[in-house]
């Protein structure tokens, strides 16, 4: 339940001095979501991204609002399904590079019908599945 | 601005396979087509049409059929209207998906521009199409707002710029697509040689105000781009709230409809909370399924008053629960109940009546407290009995889609 600080009554004694110090405590939110009305929380199975340190059942933060840059992570949809990758592009080409040799690289045609749903911001993962995404 | 076919367009957020085939939302219960792709609009699906008549067309064109999922669609348009309000000062939130936005003294010239760069951030940051129209009234802005779906479609946006233009959409709309015109009206108007918007906007005032009343002599004004509808920038508090909800399936037993009728009474208590108001009445209604011809028919509402105003849900739900002791009768069988709480004060303005021996800040402090309980730990984790766990009435919401951006064990799976 939270409580405010500043329902403290102080009836007698002397002033807290960290009255005039009161900051918000840190909220994760925050730090996590640049752009709320933007983003949305997704999760992975599937070991295609284990070297970008996406192991299966990561949560990934994923921003509809940023566009998408030669080298970021990205939530694409290739023909209705939806796929996490590497995006990789010069001026001509585009590519999506998994984070994980078993994979191939796919080179994206016009004819494909690949669009970028949006950008993975922030990677959440338990600490326990770091092992699998080191071997 | 208006959201394409809403409720489809948030389906197909988080199921891009939906993209080009028909989508249709059934309303509550799974009853009735209540939204409908552009793709389920050709195959002739109508709004409003009972589910079970359509069945066969949705199986035989492999239709994506959807129980409404307003706990997905109320969060999706609280992101749409957000990102709208970034670029205006002030907006008016008229529906779940369509907003008036202020564009009075803003700093640009080109409002085509304006309109355009709106229509694609929202589309970009929230994957809702929106259409814009853009006018000097409020009734021309919705006209405009038809007209783009209909003639700009590719672009989703009309300014109507100039006289000419204006024109130009006002002859392309029959009087019944103006806003706020019915079909009385429609047909009244049509009678008397007023058969497009243009039609009307020529129309004798004297004519009008004596055949329509004032509001026709606002929705004139409104065509001809004198202002006549206000704005409400502040969603107005509540008159009344009502929670009511047809049953998942017929109910008989008293026991089980007391369970719906509680939980009802539960979430117009917590309504009220929210919009810190209290109410002094309580209506109750129960009623049998009048389409069931060859069934009895039973239906009954009464009012109980309460000693004073409050908003405090077991006062809520023991009043509820009194004036259905009263109404209810057995051997019928029920769709539907409801409560409704009336006479509506702000809570800072409650009287404490003589007779009211309730200890107010002691309740209060206790509804406070399950507010936040249940706000932190989930819904209703904390309620009362009466309210019951079996839930029978439950909706039908057969193919309902999961809640994507409100519980983090629904959020979109993706195999990577």
């Amino acid at each position: 339940m939270k409580t405010s600080y500043y329902q403290i009554e102080l009836k007698a004694g002397f002033p807290s001095p960290a009255m005039d110090y009161l900051e918000e405590r840190i909220d994760l939110n925050k730090v996590l979501i640049e752009h709320p009305l933007s983003t949305f929380i997704i999760e992975c199975t599937g070991d295609s991204m284990i070297s970008a340190f996406i192991p299966p059942k990561a949560k990934l933060v994923v921003d509809k609002s940023v566009t998408a840059k030669n080298g970021d992570i990205v939530v694409a949809v290739m023909n209705g399904d939806f796929t996490v990758k590497f995006l990789k592009k010069n001026d001509v080409k585009c590519w999506l590079i998994p984070g994980n040799t078993k994979y191939k690289e796919i080179e994206i045609t016009p004819e494909m019908n690949m669009q970028i749903w949006g950008v993975v911001t922030k990677i959440i993962i338990d600490p326990k599945d770091v092992r699998k995404c080191m071997l | 601005m208006d959201c394409n076919n809403f409720y489809c367009s948030c389906e197909r957020v988080f199921n891009p396979k939906l993209e080009g085939r028909p989508v249709v939302v059934l309303s509550n219960n799974d009853g009735c087509a209540i939204a409908r792709s552009e793709e389920a609009k050709q195959l002739g699906v109508v709004m409003g049409t009972p589910a079970y008549m359509i069945e066969d067309l949705l199986r035989q064109h492999n239709v994506a059929v959807f129980s409404s999922n307003y706990t997905l669609y109320g969060d999706m348009s609280d992101r749409v209207m957000k990102t709208f309000a970034s670029f205006v000062p002030r907006l008016e939130i008229y529906s779940i998906d369509e907003a008036f936005l202020d564009l009075h003294d803003l700093p640009y010239t080109n409002l085509l521009q304006l309109g355009t760069t709106i229509r694609k951030t929202v589309q970009q940051n929230t994957g809702i199409p929106v259409t814009v129209g853009i006018a000097g009234t409020k009734t021309l802005a919705k006209m405009a707002n038809r007209y783009a779906k209909k003639k700009h479609k590719s672009t989703g946006v009309f300014w109507a710029a100039n006289e000419n233009l204006t024109q130009e959409m006002l002859e392309f709309t029959a009087v019944g697509d103006i806003w706020g015109i019915g079909h009385q009206y429609s047909m009244f108007l049509k009678r008397n040689g007023f058969n497009t918007a243009a039609d009307f906007t020529r129309a004798p005032d004297e004519w009008v105000r004596t055949n329509m009343s004032v509001v026709g002599q606002r929705m004139l004004n409104e065509l001809r781009g004198i202002p006549a509808i206000g704005w409400e920038f502040d969603a107005p508090t509540k008159k009344v709230i009502c929670t009511s909800r047809s049953f998942g399936k017929l109910l008989t037993r008293k026991d089980d409809i007391q369970e719906a009728l509680c939980n009802h009474a539960a979430a117009c208590a917590l309504k009220l909370r929210r919009q810190k108001t209290c109410c002094n009445r309580v209506h109750v209604f129960i009623n049998t399924n009048p389409h069931k011809t060859d069934e009895a028919q039973y239906a009954r509402t009464i009012n109980v008053d309460l000693a004073s105003s409050t908003n405090n849900t077991s006062e809520i739900i023991k009043a509820a629960i009194q004036g259905f002791n009263i109404i209810f009768a057995a051997g019928y069988r029920f769709m539907k109940c409801g409560v409704i709480v009336m006479n509506l004060v702000p809570e800072s303005q409650v009287q404490a009546s003589i007779f009211d021996e309730a200890d107010r800040s002691k309740n209060s402090l206790v509804m406070s407290t399950m507010d936040q309980v249940n706000q932190s730990l989930g819904k209703e984790i904390v309620r009362f009995a009466v309210q019951g766990f079996e839930k029978k009435y439950k909706l039908r919401a057969d193919h309902l889609s999961q809640r994507y951006t409100t519980d983090i064990n629904q959020i979109l799976k993706i195999k990577i």
